[in-house]
């Protein structure tokens, strides 16, 4: 009995120097571009959650408390010496990418990733949903649909759209994109591009949806000329999209943390950016009922919530 | 009564509350939405560096084309002239001395003076007895060049002296660019051979280093040349024999930052010999050119709010040559002399609005030349003292510049400028600039631009001394170019940029030598020409399966008129053709054909017109191999070896013209740890 006592002893006393000395090599350096975002705050709560799980050490930058954030953050690189730099948001990677080094790098929430400079020992969680992904479950709720439209800023969202264009292009469906310059475009290009298309595709481009104007003139042009509206986002279902399939930010945060865990083990994950891991499909029934857009029924087992018309 | 309006205020209330919370909370969330969208938004800036601040490059006034790393890779690019050649407007071409002569907008001269090379937004024109870059700075190697753009038109107004026809701006590797080290090594034709080390880091302590090292060896394109003054006279000479254009150089560039403070410079060691020789008697080995060039800066960026910084920097610049010349087949000269600049400048950057910029800035600097080398002799172990042809001399300037750029509508742009240079042997000029960039149809944009520049006398035409047949001129006015250019660009396509300028340059107050009592020359502003032209430029970026994978197209079509003639040694059109194909993400070939028209003689030299040809150029590149670590490119130049010639000028009448490179191969590895 003594013998087990003194074994259960070593093992947690083996254990916690293990996890002390584990910790003690991974510490890991969140740089949040702004933690007054929601969708930034979000995901650093998640990954925070399973840091403090695995016992792991932090430290956390948010660069809108600094007025010289880079100074901060060369600063807090010299004291920490972290293994790994976690950067939530393209500013936080940008600004990361020039102090980091030789370290790790690990990013999320950041739009269209593709236009990064991304090196050797970098790893992410893309901000958007695998467009192949996407488009199949437009295609199995929308069968007839053989035309997606959308528009775009080249500098934001260009090598995106090149992805979503050639995933859709495998699975037989015509994406017509509009590049625009800034949102006062909008209602000329929506215009043009509406007649041409079956639906038409918000994706997250920062100057196509740079205010709530922007968004009010998207859905008041596609109502005047009775096309359904698919977003990345379900924060558009109120203002009328027929459909949305969006990334999960808490997930997106716990998947961050898994590969900062894997990442810290030495354990290079496969791929050098996945995409988001959990999603939410949302249908506007009222919406599509108001258009009379048909759409597959047996979809309907696919959908997480679905909105009706208020009685 | 009071139960009912109790009821109905309640039901009020609760509708009220209803309604409120419908339309909130979307609201809600979408607000949160677009914050997001907007920090991202924030999070990318614009890129393209022009005319002294930030500004896409579609949005400029200015003619400007940029050449990046990747577009350098792919070319296979050996040298700057490589790089040079496929912009529109420009070509290159060989001179009797060695160095080749870059021509701009159908105008050129053998020193190339009228150009400004800059490096990292320094200008080089470091000679200042016979003015130009090209001396040194021709054939830079290339593995180190972050950036190339190249402004075609009037500089003058933002860079001063001799921004004339084009600036050049030549933008290196940075330590952050590095952040490591970088090695690589091409092997060609002519025994060239090039090796180049850079490192990089950036410290914790907001310091930063980079260095580079660059070697180049080559024994020239050994072009035969059929005879020189002394073989039609039937006397002893080395003609017919071959061009003698050795070359070795070696340069080190360093870029020292700490917080806000930088310390840059570069060293270069240029040894070579000529073409075909100084006079018009063929050289031998024995000719040897040996240029020292560095300059050294230190700068200080000073941010006094988020809308107004201050740019501040000193520097010295030294340029020296000591060179040996075979003059005849028993005769050579030693020739030598140091030219140093010292100077600083000042500029206020103020942003007035979103939409307004004002630049303004100070400079100063004094010039000198001194330690004169002048010897003749036989042979080169027997030199003696002569007189000197240069003259030790000194000159202060100063320089005050404005300019404002302003966006009174989305999509219009208006520049306005002008600077006031003052010089204390010739006196002052004053050189305005002005246009407008107005997209008048989405993706369409017109550019006008009118502007003046000048090209300051150089102390070799202010005062060349002890020379019987040309003399010196201290009454020198600095020469002026009036332009006027407008133009098309346009995307009407994804993936496709199209361009179209057309250009009007007076150029008056030419310095050139001129006959005087019908036997000496003197250097007189008396000479003058006009250049026109269009440059139509287009590229195809393919996407999907394709992408990185593109053809590009520019044609030249110009004329420059001198005495009521077209220009000799210019061509009326000038064309480049390339296509770059990515089989994946990498391997890619690059082709590239130039064609050139024929150029015409000067008034009085009977010669044919010197043809016209084509050229096929073509890469293949791997980048990116072996963990990203390993790029490697061959090349091959002039693919059909096709013999063509650059023109010779009237003086050398007698050998034809220079007969250039047939065909040659370089290849080249590159190392990144």
């Amino acid at each position: 009995m003594k013998i087990i006592n003194f074994g259960k002893v070593l093992i947690l006393l083996t254990t916690f120097l293990v996890s002390a000395g584990f910790a003690q090599s991974n510490k890991v350096l969140i740089i949040n571009s702004d933690n007054g975002v929601f969708r930034y705050e979000t995901i650093a709560v998640e990954f925070k959650k399973v840091l403090q799980q695995s016992a792991y050490q932090w430290t956390e930058l948010n660069l809108n408390s600094h007025v010289d954030a880079e100074v901060k953050l060369k600063q807090l690189i010299q004291q920490e010496n972290p293994e790994l730099i976690y950067c939530i948001g393209t500013k936080a990677y940008s600004l990361a990418l020039n102090h980091a080094h030789d370290r790790k790098l690990l990013f999320s929430a950041a739009i269209n990733w593709r236009r990064l400079d991304i090196g050797e020992g970098t790893y992410g969680v893309a901000n958007e949903l695998s467009p192949a992904q996407e488009i199949s479950l437009l295609r199995y709720f929308f069968p007839t649909i053989k035309n997606i439209g959308l528009l775009y800023n080249d500098k934001f969202s260009s090598e995106y759209v090149e992805t979503i264009k050639k995933d859709a292009l495998d699975l037989g469906i015509n994406i017509v994109n509009q590049p625009i310059n800034d949102a006062q475009e909008i209602s000329d290009s929506l215009n043009e591009l509406l007649p041409k298309i079956e639906l038409f595709w918000i994706i997250s481009d920062p100057v196509v949806l740079s205010s709530k104007a922007s968004v009010q003139q998207i859905f008041k042009s596609a109502q005047q000329q009775r096309k359904p509206v698919y977003a990345y986002s379900d924060v558009y279902i109120e203002h009328g999209a027929v459909m949305a399939i969006s990334a999960d930010l808490a997930t997106i945060g716990r998947q961050s943390a898994s590969l900062a865990l894997m990442m810290g083990k030495g354990k290079m994950p496969e791929g050098t950016v996945q995409s988001p891991a959990g999603s939410t499909v949302t249908l506007n029934k009222c919406a599509l009922d108001a258009l009379q857009f048909d759409f597959n029924q047996d979809a309907l087992d696919s959908v997480n919530k679905i909105v009706e018309c208020d009685k | 009564m009071i139960k009912y309006l109790n009821t109905l205020l309640i039901g009020a209330w609760a509708l009220n509350s209803i309604a409120f919370a419908d339309a909130a909370a979307p609201d809600d969330d979408l607000e949160k939405e677009l914050a997001y969208l907007a920090a991202e938004r924030q999070a990318v800036g614009t890129v393209f560096t022009a005319s002294k601040m930030e500004e896409p490059v579609d949005k400029t006034i200015a003619t400007t084309t940029v050449i990046t790393q990747d577009d350098i890779a792919h070319i296979g690019a050996r040298n700057l002239l490589d790089v040079l050649r496929l912009v529109p407007g420009i070509g290159i071409t060989q001179t009797q001395f060695g160095w080749r002569e870059i021509e701009v907008r159908g105008v050129k001269t053998p020193t190339s003076e009228k150009v400004q090379i800059m490096l990292n937004g320094h200008p080089l024109d470091h000679n200042l007895q016979n003015a130009g870059s090209a001396w040194v700075y021709d054939d830079l190697p290339v593995d180190t060049i972050k950036r190339v753009e190249v402004v075609r038109g009037p500089g003058s107004a933002l860079y001063g002296a001799n921004a004339f026809l084009a600036v050049i701006n030549i933008i290196t590797q940075d330590a952050k660019d590095l952040n490591g080290v970088q090695t690589s090594a091409g092997w060609g034709s002519f025994d060239t051979q090039q090796y180049r080390a850079s490192w990089g880091k950036q410290f914790d302590n907001s310091a930063e280093a980079a260095l580079h090292f660059n070697f180049t060896d080559t024994n020239g394109i050994n072009s035969p040349i059929s005879a020189d003054s002394l073989s039609v006279q039937g006397l002893n000479s080395n003609a017919p024999g071959r061009s003698q254009l050795t070359e070795g150089r070696y340069d080190l560039e360093w870029q020292l930052g700490y917080q806000d403070f930088k310390l840059d410079g570069r060293y270069i060691n240029k040894k070579a010999g000529a073409f075909f020789g100084v006079t018009d008697v063929l050289s031998d080995v024995r000719t040897q050119q040996d240029y020292n060039n560095y300059f050294l800066r230190l700068s200080r960026n000073w941010k006094i709010t988020d809308k107004f910084s201050l740019d501040t920097q000193i520097f010295h610049d030294f340029f020296s040559y000591n060179n040996q010349w075979q003059l005849a087949q028993n005769l050579f000269s030693h020739t030598g002399l140091e030219d140093t600049r010292t100077g600083g400048e000042i500029q206020a950057n103020y942003q007035l609005s979103d939409t307004q910029t004002v630049i303004t800035g100070f400079s100063y600097a004094k010039e000198q030349q001194d330690n004169l080398i002048d010897e003749l002799g036989a042979d080169p172990q027997h030199f003696i003292l002569s007189l000197h042809t240069a003259q030790e001399r000194a000159r202060r300037r100063w320089g005050v510049y404005l300019e404002d750029v302003w966006d009174p509508l989305k999509n219009l742009r208006l520049t306005l400028g002008a600077r006031y240079d003052r010089y204390n042997d010739f006196g002052g000029t004053f050189n305005p600039r002005m246009g407008f960039n107005w997209e008048f149809i989405k993706n369409y944009s017109l550019k006008f631009s009118y502007g003046t520049a000048y090209r300051a006398p150089a102390f070799g035409e202010l005062a060349t001394a002890n020379n019987p047949v040309l003399l010196g001129n201290p009454s020198l006015k600095p020469e002026e170019v009036k332009t006027f250019e407008t133009g098309i660009i346009a995307h009407p396509v994804a993936g496709l940029m199209t361009q179209a300028t057309y250009y009007h340059s007076a150029v008056d107050q030419i310095i050139s030598p001129t006959s005087i009592q019908g036997v000496t020359l003197q250097y007189q502003n008396n000479d003058s020409l006009t250049a026109e032209g269009v440059e139509l430029e287009a590229r195809y970026d393919f996407d999907g399966n394709l992408q990185g994978s593109y053809i590009s197209a520019n044609h030249v079509l110009q004329r420059s008129v001198r005495l009521g003639r077209q220009l000799a040694d210019v061509p009326r059109h000038r064309t480049n053709l390339t296509a770059n194909w990515a089989f994946d993400n990498t391997w890619s070939s690059f082709a590239h054909v130039l064609i050139k028209d024929g150029t015409t003689r000067e008034l009085g030299d009977n010669r044919n017109d010197v043809p016209g040809y084509a050229l096929l150029d073509l890469g293949l590149l791997g980048k990116n191999m072996f963990g990203r670590k390993v790029d490697i490119s061959f090349n091959v130049y002039n693919l059909f070896d096709k013999r063509y010639y650059d023109p010779a000028p009237a003086s050398l009448n007698f050998i034809g013209d220079y007969q250039m490179a047939g065909r040659a191969f370089f290849g080249h590895v590159s190392l990144k740890f």
